[in-house]
Parts: C-alpha cells; structure tokens; sequence
C-alpha cells in the first residue's frame, strides 16, 4: 500500500503566502508570480518533489527579484543569442570561403600551365585580328609546347557553319526519306520487278559477306585438319 | 583469232553518285550536271552527248543549285552557303563567295544574264550582280518566314517566285517587298499533318506562276491576284522539279517515283485562240527520285537518285527521224576509272576518295570455247589506299611493272613506290613534289616505267625521270595558245619515243620525247578524243572521236595511213555509228600488228585491217564462231569489225599477254543495290 502523504492543505497556504507578501512592484514580478501561480493551482502531482524542499523553505520569502537583475539577465540572454548567430554566421563564411577555395584548386588543376596560356594570347592577337573575314575556314594557331603533340584552332570558325549545315542535311533527308515518306527497301523493290517479270523470278535475297568471317576462317581450318586426320587414320 | 582466256573481273564496287542538278545552256548546247558528291560534268550535246569536262568534287560542298549566266559562264551554289564560279577553261574553281545567309537552297539567274538571286536557309532573298570579273552583293529582298527553297524570274526580270515552306510569295524586284503570299494546301493522299515543301516554282510571262510541291500537285496561280487557278494531283508522292520551255508552251516536272510528265499549252479545241495546259506525256526512265529536270528546244533531260542522265529527244520537235531522236541513257563513266598493270597482273580501281589494288586470280584448268573455268587462286585485294584531305581524286595510274602508282586531287599530286617481297607489299611514298605541280588532268607511265607523263591543268605537260626510289623533273612542255580546253588524254608509244596529247582544240599533239620537241599534229577534228593509243612496232596513232569515228595515223610519216583514209572513204557501218557510249580505251595484241582491240560500254571489238570492210549492207554482228558453216557463208559475214557482245556492261577491257584478256565489268543490278530506298509503288497483283 502506498502511504499518501497529507497535502490538501499545501497549495491554498502558498497561494495565500504569495498574495499577502506584497503587491508586486513591477509587472514582472506580477507575471512570474501569475505564472508561479497557474501551475501550482493545476497539476497537484507538481509540487510533489518541489514540497520536500519546499517543506524545509515552506516558511521562506521568495526570491526578491529587482528589476535591474531581470534586466541584467534579459541583456546576458540576448548577449548570448547574438554571439550564437555570430559564431554561426562565420562558420558558414569559413565553410564557404574553404570551398570557393577547393574549386579554384581544381579548376586550375585542369587548365593549361600559365605559361603556355601566355604564349597563346599574345600569338593570337597578333594573327587573330588580321583576317576579320569569315572566308577563314580554319585559323590554326602555331602549336607552342615542346614536344608538339596538340594544335590548338579556333572552334568559332568551323563550329557555327558546320552545324547549320548538318541541320540542312537533316531536313532534306527527314523531308526525302523520314518519317511520313512512302518509302520500300531497295530488297523489296527489286523483289517486285522479279515477280512483275514476263518469267517469273524469286525474291533477291542480299547477302552479308562481311558476317562472321572469323567463324568461316575457323571452319575452313578446322576442316582442312578433319581433312587431313581422316587421310592419315585411312592409310 | 586465237582463243583467249578472259578474266571476268565484278569486284569493282563502282557506284556513282545520284545527280543533284542539271542546268541547260542553249546558246551552247551544253548541259551542265552536278552530282551529289560536288562533281560537276560538262556534257557537249551536240558532240553525240560526251562528257567533254568535269570539276572534281569536295567532300563539303553539297551542291543544290547550278545555274549559266551570260557569256558562258557557270555558277552553283550549296548547302555550305558559298557561291561558286566555276573556270571552264581552265578547269578549276574561279572562286567561292560566301553569301551570309546559312545554306544556300535554290539560285536562278536573271533573264537577262546579268544579275542573280540566291534563296538562303534564313528566308532571305539575296540579289548579287554579275561583274566581268566576280560577283557583288547589291541587296536583301524581304526576309521570309522559313527556307526558299525554290526562286524564278520573271521572263521580263519585273518580278519573282519564291518557293518555300506551305507558301509562296511573290517579290517586286525593283522594291524588293513582298507582293503577294500565296499558301499552299498541306493536303497529302487525304492527310494534313506533313509540311507542304513546294520544291519548284516557275514564272511565265503572262503572270502565271506554276508551283510543284511534296503533296504530289501541279498548280497554277495568278500573280497579279495571287489566287489559285488551276490545280493537277499528278503523283502520290512528291513532285521535286519542275522546267519550263524557252517558248514557254511546255514544260517538264519530275516525281518522286521516277515519273517525268510532260504538260504542253494546247487550244481548247481545235480552231479556238484559247489555250490551256494539258498533262500529255509520262515518262518512265528512272527507278529512284527525278531531282532535277531540264527543257532543251528538242529535248526533255531528266536526272536524278537512280545516277542516270536521261536525254529524251520530243518527236514533234525532231525533224528529221533518225537516229538523233531515240533515246540516250548515260550510266557509265566516259573516261577510264582502272588502270592495269599487265606484267604483274594487277588493276588498280579509282574510285572518289580512295583507291584499290587487286591481284588478278588465276587458274590451271582449260577448256573449250565458252567454259568457265574454276578459279585456284582467288584474285587478292592488296592495297585500300586513302585519300586525305575532302577532295575527290581526278585522275590515277599504275605503271605497267607496277612498282609506281600515281594520283592526283585538285590541289595536290602523289606519287607512292610499291615494294614486293614473296607476297608481302610495302608502300612508300615519295614526298617533296615540286611546287608547280599542283593538279593534273591525265597521268601516264611509259612502258618501261622509267618515265612519269602528266598532263597538269594549267595546259603544261610534264615529263619526269623515275628511278628507284626518286624522280626528277625532265622537261614541261607548255601549250601552244595559252588556252586549254576539254579533256586531256595521253598516250605513249611502246618504245617510248613519241607521246601524244590531245585536248587543245588545235588538235593532237605529238612531242618526241628523246628530243623534247614537238614532232606534228594531228588536223583537228570538229569532235572531242576519246580514247587514244599508240601501236607497239608500227607507231601509229589510233584516236577515237566521240562521234565513233576511228582514225589511224602514222607518227613517223606525218600523215594519215592508207587504211585510215580507205575507212574513211568507205565509211563506217550505220551499226557502228548509232553506238550510244563512247570508246574508252584502245589497246593492241603483240604479235599481230593488224589488230586494235576497243571497247565501249557495250561491247568490245577487235578490228583486224587485213580484212575487208563492210558496207550498210552485210550483217554487222557476228553470229558466235561459226566454226562449222560454210565457206560461203564465212566469206560472206567475214569483215574487218569483229565484235562481241559477251561482256557487258564493260568498265575496261585490256589485253593482258597473248592469250589473256581482262574484262571489268559493272551489272546494273549492283548500282541499283546500294542506292538509297525508292518510293513504293503498288503494282497490280503483288
């Protein structure tokens, strides 16, 4: 059985207590104690563990709380907070400072050495602003690195014209023979003339000679050796 | 005779390029025709319809619209957005301006010759003047909405017809506005979802503008209204070109399925004034699509994917009813695309941008007449040489011991030495050409291949030292009159004194090749040289012209031979005459100084000169030997021109030794297999 301790009389005592001690003197107090107040005449299974200290305080005043220490504490809170959104802010500058830095790492990783790049401006100022015209097809710049193994060219000379080109190229053919176009293969066509003939043919049949030229050249060696083996076990 | 052993040759994968544009001169009666891979050939109609130029073509240059202007001179313009000027004198490109409006589709020069216009990718109208020297761009028309993909001038040059995609507009050319947009119904065979492209359009004089388009239609508008007149559903497929006559009373459209249609202006009835446009004749000479088409005063000309040329004479135009007015199909090359080596036993095949090098096969068995005997050796593909750079190769040889093989594209010439060693061949090839030797027309090794001959295009002709591995420039023999013209051909004779040039219009040259001067030249001929060759022991020059004709002449005496003037007294058999392709190559049996052996597309022929000649009269054609009948009858059909028909259709025939011959051949079958997917044609009973 649990034994129950007596505390019907504990909540209205301190109510009372807190009324007669005074009137508030600032809104402040008023609102903590209207806020003390509210818990303590709702749950009754609250003041459970604060009743053990309390029983020891139960005859002690409050805590005197003066404007200025709320005050104080209120101007330590915000402190607080705007050093969190500092701290938080620079972090985040750090982070992003460190990454800025990684990409410029990379990105000169994949550029050509400074020196070459030199060498390929001032080369191509002097060439480049000669010829305006658009009949230059290819404007090939001299290849600057030791052992030659690239040739740099301008892709702006050949890019635009090739690719409206091919764009013509694709509309005649889609026009011609795409999608919409009564087209046959060549097979069935000259399968038709054969029926249509005064003496009637079979269909052409196209074949692939290039298909599988390996696999014949294995069969004709294998059986020239089949060949060869049947002879000697026949003598 | 003697039997020969023939080595039947199908491995040469020829196909020739589909025809893009074909464009009429009538002052010169020349037609010009422009091929899909950039190649532009020259034919002469009146010199039997020969192949007398051609500019070799570039990978780049997808041509779309070839057009003459005034003083002979030729323009084409393509989908690489440059306008090209062509020199038919000297052979080349005069130069190449870029009109800054993207890919170029159609261009139409005026009527009067001196102005032309050129219908862009952007929907520009652009309008260039002709300059003795170039051409200058005068103004823009207004920009259109889509493509132009068709343009004509109005016969007193007042006005234009812009064909692009769904309509149609008419231009003021003095304003350059837009005078009227006529839209064309999209309706196709019920549908309406496809673009209606309106690939040709034509201006009449009286104001009528005749448009065919992909619908498959035929209409006729009112440009001073703009409205429809009259409409014609021709085809099911689309009508791609369209030519108007100069009289303007009949005009030519091409379709998709290899249809070409006539329309002619006749009278209502009989004694009426009014006339209306009639659809008369179909034709029905090609297999694939009919891109272009052209209107002569006699002819209807048509060409088009299946790489035909066909040339049909209109009867009620032809005067006199001969041979002039039959039919002319024009497949194959009328110039020499393999060369032989005949110790080696090697052919070397050109095609556009490569070469090939076989081995002939051989066999042990023998037979009797007309056998074919099985192969022991296959015939070896050797060599797969590549060319670089996008041009097309105009010319190639192989020197007769084989150890040489030269070549050459507009701007540049190669020369690469061949090595064997028991069945391995090594290639190397001989760099540092000299700086005048650019381009050449003709190339040819002597019989010892100790010499190099080439005909380059600026009319000089080289003669260089080959030995070993190295060569050294001899000698050039500059052209008379400062002008070339026509084809190039060489020969040279078997002891390698003499070489003969033809293609100045002055005739054929004979140089003296020890001497390095020019020896004679042969009177010159109101027709081009096709084939030429110079017998071993006698050195007489045997030339064909491309009116068949045959002349033999004697280069050590100077003058035509006794048999060559008795021919000609005689004449030629009518059979012989009314040949459709020309000779194309000529060559000789060793041992029997009385034969000439020459072939056209369609037969060979050995033509011995100990024997009579024949008249209109005999039977021209041989039966196959007729070993076993009479005397009589052999006296009888014994004559001169032996000739076979065996082998067709012939690409190169050549006598190899004694008792070989070598017969190139290129069934149509093939071509037609690897050309690009034909409409379907739904036949009755399939």
């Amino acid at each position: 059985m649990v034994q129950l301790r007596p505390r019907a009389s504990r909540a209205p005592v301190s109510a009372e207590a807190m009324v007669d001690e005074g009137q508030p003197a600032s809104e402040e107090e008023a609102e903590h104690g209207l806020l003390l107040g509210q818990p303590s005449s709702g749950a009754a299974a609250e003041p459970l563990e604060e009743d053990e200290e309390g029983d020891e305080e139960s005859d002690e005043a409050p805590e005197e709380l003066t404007f200025a220490s709320a005050q104080a504490e209120a101007r330590e809170e915000e402190r607080r907070v705007r050093e969190t959104v500092r701290r938080d802010k620079t972090l985040l500058k750090e982070k992003r400072k460190r990454r800025e830095e990684l990409f410029i790492e990379q990105k000169k990783r994949k550029l050509l050495p400074d020196t070459i790049l030199e060498k390929l401006t001032t080369k191509n100022e002097d060439c480049g602003k000669g010829n305006d015209s658009k009949k230059v097809k290819v404007q090939k710049v001299q290849s600057v690195s030791q052992n030659k193994s690239y040739l740099a060219v301008r892709l702006k000379d050949q890019d635009l014209r090739d690719a409206r080109q091919q764009a013509a190229q694709a509309f005649i053919h889609n026009s011609l023979y795409g999608p919409g176009t009564n087209r046959t293969t060549v097979n069935k066509f000259l399968s038709l003339a054969n029926k249509r003939l005064p003496v009637k043919r079979a269909a052409v049949q196209f074949l692939n000679n290039a298909w599988g030229i390996q696999k014949k050249q294995n069969a004709k060696r294998f059986k020239r050796r089949w060949m060869v083996r049947k002879m000697k076990t026949k003598k | 005779m003697g039997e020969f052993k023939v080595h039947r040759v199908r491995f040469f994968n020829y196909v020739p390029s589909a025809i893009r544009c074909v464009a009429y001169n009538n002052q010169s009666n020349r037609l010009a025709v422009s091929r899909t891979d950039g190649t532009v050939e020259i034919y002469n109609l009146s010199a039997n319809y020969f192949q007398e130029k051609f500019f070799p073509g570039h990978e780049s240059r997808a041509t779309e619209a070839l057009c003459w202007a005034e003083g002979q001179r030729l323009f084409s313009a393509g989908l690489n957005g440059e306008i090209i000027e062509y020199d038919l004198q000297a052979l080349n490109i005069k130069y190449a301006m870029d009109a800054f409006g993207g890919p170029i589709w159609s261009m139409a020069a005026s009527p009067s010759g001196s102005q032309l216009l050129v219908g862009c990718e952007d929907g520009s109208v652009k309008l260039f003047q002709i300059t003795p020297d170039k051409i200058q761009f005068e103004r823009n028309f207004d920009r259109q909405k889509s493509r132009i993909l068709s343009l004509s001038w109005r016969p007193s040059g007042t006005h234009i017809a812009a064909g692009s995609i769904d309509y149609i507009s008419v231009f003021d050319v003095k304003s350059g506005s837009t005078v009227h947009k006529m839209i064309v119904d999209r309706q196709y065979m019920g549908v309406s979802k496809r673009k209606c492209i309106v690939w040709g359009v034509a201006f009449l004089s009286d104001g009528t503008v005749i448009s065919v388009d992909s619908a498959g239609k035929v209409q006729f508008w009112d440009s001073a209204t703009g409205t429809l007149v009259k409409s014609h559903l021709i085809a099911n497929a689309d009508v791609q070109s369209i030519a108007v006559a100069n009289q303007e009373d009949s005009f030519v459209v091409g379709t998709a399925e290899g249809t070409v249609f006539h329309f002619q202006l006749v009278p209502v009835t009989s004694n009426s004034g009014e006339k209306q446009w009639v659809r008369t004749k179909p034709f029905q000479h090609h297999t694939h699509d009919v891109r272009t088409v052209a209107h002569s005063p006699t002819s209807l000309i048509s060409g088009g994917t299946d790489t035909h040329l066909v040339i049909r004479p209109l009867m009620e135009k032809v005067e006199v009813k001969n041979y002039d007015a039959a039919l002319r199909k024009i497949t194959f090359p009328h110039r020499r695309l393999i060369s032989c080596s005949r110790k080696r036993q090697l052919l070397l095949f050109q095609f556009a941008h490569h070469l090939e090098l076989w081995r002939l096969g051989s066999t042990v068995a023998t037979g009797k007449n007309g056998d074919t005997l099985p192969l022991s050796k296959n015939a070896d593909h050797l060599l797969y040489l590549k060319t670089k750079g996008p041009e097309n190769i105009i010319c190639s040889c192989i020197s007769p011991c084989g150890s040489w093989i030269a070549y050459s594209t507009a701007s540049r010439f190669f020369l690469y030495r061949l090595n064997y060693e028991h069945d391995n061949l090594s290639l190397k090839r001989v760099s540092k050409m000299p700086a005048f030797l650019r381009s050449a027309l003709q190339i040819l090794f002597s019989e010892d291949s100790t010499k190099l001959f080439v005909a380059s295009n600026q009319g000089a002709l080289h003669i260089f030292q080959l030995s070993g591995g190295s060569f050294k420039h001899l000698h050039a023999f500059q052209p008379q009159s400062g002008t070339v013209e026509a084809m190039c051909l060489l020969a040279v004779s078997a002891d390698g004194n003499w070489l003969a040039a033809s293609g100045t219009s002055a005739g054929v040259h004979v140089y003296n090749v020890k001497q390095l001067k020019l020896h004679c030249t042969v009177p010159a001929y109101n027709f081009p040289v096709t084939a030429m060759a110079v017998a071993p022991n006698t050195n007489n020059l045997v030339i064909a012209y491309s009116d068949q004709q045959v002349f033999e002449y004697s280069i050590p005496d100077k003058h035509y031979t006794d048999w060559s003037r008795t021919v000609q007294k005689h004449g030629f058999h009518h059979l012989w005459l009314q040949r459709d392709t020309p000779i194309t190559h000529i060559s000789f049996h060793p041992k029997r100084p009385m034969h000439i052996l020459l072939h056209d597309a369609y037969m060979f022929c050995i033509i011995d000169k100990s024997l009579p000649l024949p008249n209109d009269k005999t039977l021209f054609y041989n039966p196959f030997p007729p070993t076993n009948e009479s005397d009589v009858v052999q006296r009888r059909t014994a004559h001169a021109f032996k000739i076979s028909k065996i082998y067709k259709p012939l690409l190169f025939m050549d006598l190899l030794d004694e008792r070989t011959l070598v017969a190139v051949e290129r069934p149509l079958d093939d071509i037609i297999a690897q050309l690009p997917p034909p409409i379907k044609k739904k036949k009755f009973g399939t």
